[in-house]
């Protein structure tokens, strides 16, 4: 008995040093100390063969863009069976370029039957367009697109991360280029990107939604829209020739159409039921460099035209701001095949129709 | 007349739905983990007060810009409201034990407070940053193990912490967990709150009800397996108040976290070393307010019959066992140790 307590006593003392200098080391920022265990070289050995047997499988870490459509799943069953740890972008590494990874420049591998990897959607990256000196476009009134994008990307968070693993591109004011974007999607290992932008329309009276995926297009419009929006992309002529191979290896895009799709439908008929003149504009393919640097299937969605008056107003109102983070969380969980269990609910203080 | 101490050491259990303190001269307390500010004039004008904490807070939430900071186990990324609503919840923690600044007397207060892990792991030094001015001295650990250490259950044991956010899984091996040792998820508390949300919206969809009042059928009523009692809310229906049996639905919703528990469990079992597992399957610990389901402990024993059986204990006082697992810290550490913490 008394040896029992004497080794309490011992463990707790033992313990009591390790959690101050753990502490000690938190106060003087310096990172955890490595402790010597077995558990890490079993864990190194286990990833290296894992990535051997990728490798050795599949030939190329593009394997999981040639799947075809994936069966259903919903994102709780899939926790169950595979939970994941929060993802937070402090935690992403260091950037790579996409030319030094391992598994650059390998032959595409065939097609497989996607009912072999029942995939479940399960971490999103939000994409706030613009942000710090890249404003987008304003309205009338002066109302910034990288602001009414960060509110829009941080209410649709809320709205998500119950169900999904959620990750920001940004979260305040600050530049992030195109490539920072796309690079952060990838190591994060997202399973689906959405891009959020508003839109300005030559012809002003017109209002409405439009949803893109990654594609060639004749239109000039599009490719207008596409140059102005892959400004401040932060790729050299180098990056853009690995960039532009991948387009047409024919990733993604099924399933970055499929997500348009789904997306579109959502904010129009949401947005549609609130006035009726915001115009279904369609899914569109456009080559928009954040969904070009992206591996996952990527949209960007312009979820109202800030070049018409009333939209402008409209777009001043929280409550409209939510209706449009609503519109997105929705087509984003038909998508990811999601039981809608969480309440939609608006903000304390937004109630109401923004329209009246 | 009362021995006035120069020191006063506070353990605090920051959790995602409710916080507690319990502090070295006898007192504790437990508040709701929420923070709100007044949305305008207006309802601070009506509120009277720059800010309102727990039960307060939640009664008033309409006129409030509600935080609830450790939502899902983590302090939100650069938010700095949720940094500023830790703070405040923190400061009204210590006033309930008279460790606020005003009415300390020059004596020194030492806090250890625990948070939840994966709030360890991810923000550290915003949980620090948030935290270091409101007292002397500073210890900051994982729930679990201020949990483990105050049932000085340091050996050979599995704390399943069940709190609103995560649950989290830490095996105690004598040392201080690394992360092999632990686990997180979020299915916890708040998952079964959406799933009963909607379970109850679709059984009856013109009944009227908040998730704040799903979370108090749920705290009142949970339960896994059978039960012989019925679970009966009211609820108002087209404005009148009528009874619902949910007892079905709050069965599927609490049995809903059930599958990811017991394969995490399973998992991180397998994981100990050969020679212990067994002792660590005796020692299975439930804490936290989710781990306060009927009939949960039974139904993880049943899961540790497929590989060889083993037994699963509640901790008694869930509530304050984080808070206790805190100050027991606190007090046992040497003067020296707490000197080297200060500032």
């Amino acid at each position: 008995m008394k040896h029992a307590v004497a080794n309490v006593d011992r463990i707790k003392r033992q313990l009591l040093r390790d959690l101050v200098e753990q502490n000690v080391d938190l106060i003087a920022g310096r990172p955890p100390r490595p402790r010597r265990r077995r558990g890490a070289l079993r864990l190194s050995l286990r990833l290296a063969t894992l990535a051997l047997l990728s490798v050795a499988l599949f030939g190329s870490s593009r394997w999981l863009s040639t799947l075809a459509e994936p069966r259903p799943v919903s994102a709780a069953a899939a926790f169950a069976r595979n939970p994941a740890p929060p993802v937070s972008p402090a935690r992403l590494p260091g950037k790579v370029p996409a030319s030094e990874t391992a598994f650059a420049g390998m032959v595409p591998p065939k097609p497989v039957d996607a009912a072999v990897f029942p995939l479940a959607v399960r971490r999103v990256v939000i994409d706030a367009g613009h942000g710090g000196t890249s404003v987008g476009t304003r309205t009338p009134q002066g109302v910034l697109e990288k602001d009414l994008t960060l509110d829009i990307a941080i209410r649709l968070r809320r709205l998500l991360e119950k169900q999904l693993q959620v990750v920001m591109t940004r979260e305040s004011d600050r530049d992030v280029s195109l490539e920072q974007r796309g690079t952060l999607a990838n190591q994060a290992g997202a399973d689906i990107f959405v891009s959020i932008h508003l839109n300005w329309i030559q012809n002003r009276r017109s209002r409405g939604v439009e949803t893109y995926y990654l594609g060639p297009t004749d239109d000039p419009y599009l490719t207008r829209l596409a140059a102005s929006e892959n400004l401040e992309s932060g790729y050299s002529l180098a990056d853009m020739r690995h960039l532009l191979d991948r387009i047409y290896a024919g990733v993604r895009q099924d399933k970055s159409r499929k997500l348009a799709e789904v997306v579109q439908g959502a904010l129009f008929q949401s947005l549609g039921k609130l006035s009726p003149e915001v115009a279904d504009r369609g899914v569109k393919a456009a080559p928009f460099i954040v969904l070009l640097s992206t591996e996952m299937p990527a949209i960007l969605a312009e979820v109202s035209s800030m070049s018409n008056e009333d939209e402008a107003r409209l777009l001043t109102k929280p409550l409209y701001r939510q209706y449009i983070a609503e519109a997105l969380a929705k087509g984003i969980r038909t998508y990811a095949g999601v039981v809608e269990g969480a309440p939609e609910m608006t903000l304390a203080g937004e109630k109401g129709n923004p329209i009246q | 007349m009362s021995e006035k101490k120069d020191v006063l050491h506070v353990g605090i259990d920051l959790g995602t739905s409710r916080s507690s303190i319990s502090a070295s001269n006898g007192q504790r307390h437990v508040v709701e983990s929420y923070v709100g500010w007044p949305l305008d004039m207006v309802a601070r004008k009506v509120l009277k007060k720059p800010v309102l904490i727990g039960r307060e807070a939640l009664d008033n939430r309409s006129m409030l810009d509600l935080h609830r900071p450790l939502e899902q186990g983590l302090i939100k990324d650069g938010s700095e409201k949720d940094e500023a609503a830790v703070r405040e919840l923190l400061w009204h923690l210590l006033s309930l034990v008279g460790a606020d600044r005003e009415s300390r007397d020059g004596m020194k207060v030492r806090a250890v407070v625990g948070v939840p892990a994966e709030a360890l792991r991810v923000n550290k030094q915003q949980v620090r940053k948030a935290l270091q001015d409101a007292v002397d001295s500073l210890m900051i650990v994982s729930e679990p193990f201020a949990v483990a250490y105050g049932l000085e259950a340091l050996l050979h044991t599995m704390i399943i912490d069940i709190g609103a956010g995560t649950t989290d899984f830490c095996v105690m091996n004598g040392r201080l967990p690394t992360e092999e040792d632990q686990r997180t998820l979020t299915q916890a508390g708040d998952f079964i709150d959406d799933q009963l949300m909607r379970l109850t919206r679709e059984r009856f969809p013109e009944a009227r009800f908040s998730i704040h009042m799903v979370r108090t059928w749920k705290e009142e009523g949970s339960f896994v397996g059978t039960t012989k009692t019925p679970v009966v809310v009211t609820a108002p229906v087209n404005g009148k108040p009528t009874q619902l049996d949910i007892t079905r639905e709050m069965q599927q919703a609490c049995e809903s976290i059930l599958p990811s528990l017991s394969e995490s469990m399973l998992d991180l079992l397998s994981r100990v070393q050969p020679e212990y597992q067994e002792k660590v399957r005796n020692n299975v610990v439930l804490s936290g307010g989710t781990g306060l389901i009927r009939g949960l402990g039974p139904r993880l024993e049943q899961e540790l019959q497929t590989v060889g059986g083993g037994k699963v204990k509640v901790v008694k006082d869930p509530v304050f066992a984080g808070s206790d697992g805190g100050l027991s810290i606190s007090t046992d550490a040497p003067d020296s140790d707490w000197e080297r913490l200060s500032g």
